[in-house]
């Protein structure tokens, strides 16, 4: 019963935060906005069994990923202004993204999904075998991604920091 | 709370982000809507991970993929950005039409 009224209103906080953030005009707005979205989507993940993904989700992508484009917010576009939208492409936007919602809606509504009868044993879920099957059988994965972070940064401090030559 | 709720819950996320992107000229928002994709194609793989998947590390191996890429994606998206604004003092997509180095 509690574990149900939690899941609906991290559900909703994430739905109106993430509409909210795709129709607002502050920009400002529109990125702490997503901040809150992404604080819902941790306790769906907590809710999906996963306490491990929920703390890095909110380590990595509240702490890390908003707080950045915060920082370049600040560093580039002025704070108080605010973005024109252009209704004709906001509207045909929002009919597009009905259309593919309607057309994914039933395609969700109308499989059959093979659901397991019973959620696996909590020994499977321990954080121990996520750490134990990147170093076996994911290896590939944990070093690609700690070497596309490594190059990622190496880029972005070299595109940032370039000087503007003179024209 | 069954499977279909939490692929709906993805797939509203996902249409929002879907608007975002389309709607917008700011890149700052444009990045927001990226954003909000990737993380309803995490809700898929945790949802789909809970509810069916025999082994419940490999879905919690690639939702922790998703979000070291979206790091890496918005680390170089925001210096692009920043570079973009140094050199025009605009990040309005609509004006950003020459590849010129």
């Amino acid at each position: 019963m509690i574990e149900t009224i939690a899941v609906s209103f991290f559900a909703l906080l994430a739905i109106g935060a993430a509409v909210y953030a795709a129709l607002v005009r502050h920009t400002l707005h529109c990125i702490i906005s997503l901040a809150v979205t992404l604080f819902g989507v941790a306790g769906i993940f907590l809710s999906l069994g996963s306490p491990f993904v929920a703390a890095m989700q909110i380590l990595i992508y509240i702490g890390g990923i908003s707080v950045a484009m915060v920082f370049a917010l600040m560093l580039s576009v002025s704070l108080a202004r605010k973005v024109e939208h252009s209704f004709r492409k906001v509207v045909g936007s929002i009919v597009a993204a009905g259309a593919f919602f309607t057309a994914m809606a039933v395609l969700i509504m109308t499989t059959e999904f093979p659901v397991r009868e019973e959620p696996a044993p909590a020994e499977q879920w321990a954080v121990a075998n996520i750490g134990h099957a990147f170093l076996t059988n994911y290896n590939v994965v944990f070093i690609g991604l700690s070497l596309t972070l490594l190059l990622a940064i190496l880029a972005a401090v070299l595109v940032a920091g370039r000087e503007e030559e003179p024209s | 709370m069954n499977l279909t709720f939490f692929l709906l819950l993805a797939l509203i996320l996902f249409s929002a982000g879907l608007v975002a992107v389309m709607s917008r000229r700011n890149l700052v928002t444009i990045l927001v809507g990226i954003e909000l994709m990737l993380n309803a194609a995490s809700v898929n793989f945790m949802a789909f991970n809970f509810f069916t998947a025999p082994d419940p590390v490999v879905g919690q191996i690639v939702v922790l993929l998703i979000i070291g890429l979206a790091a890496a994606e918005v680390a170089v998206f925001l210096a692009i950005l920043m570079v973009l604004y140094r050199a025009r003092h605009e990040v309005d997509v609509e004006d950003i039409r020459e590849l010129k180095g």
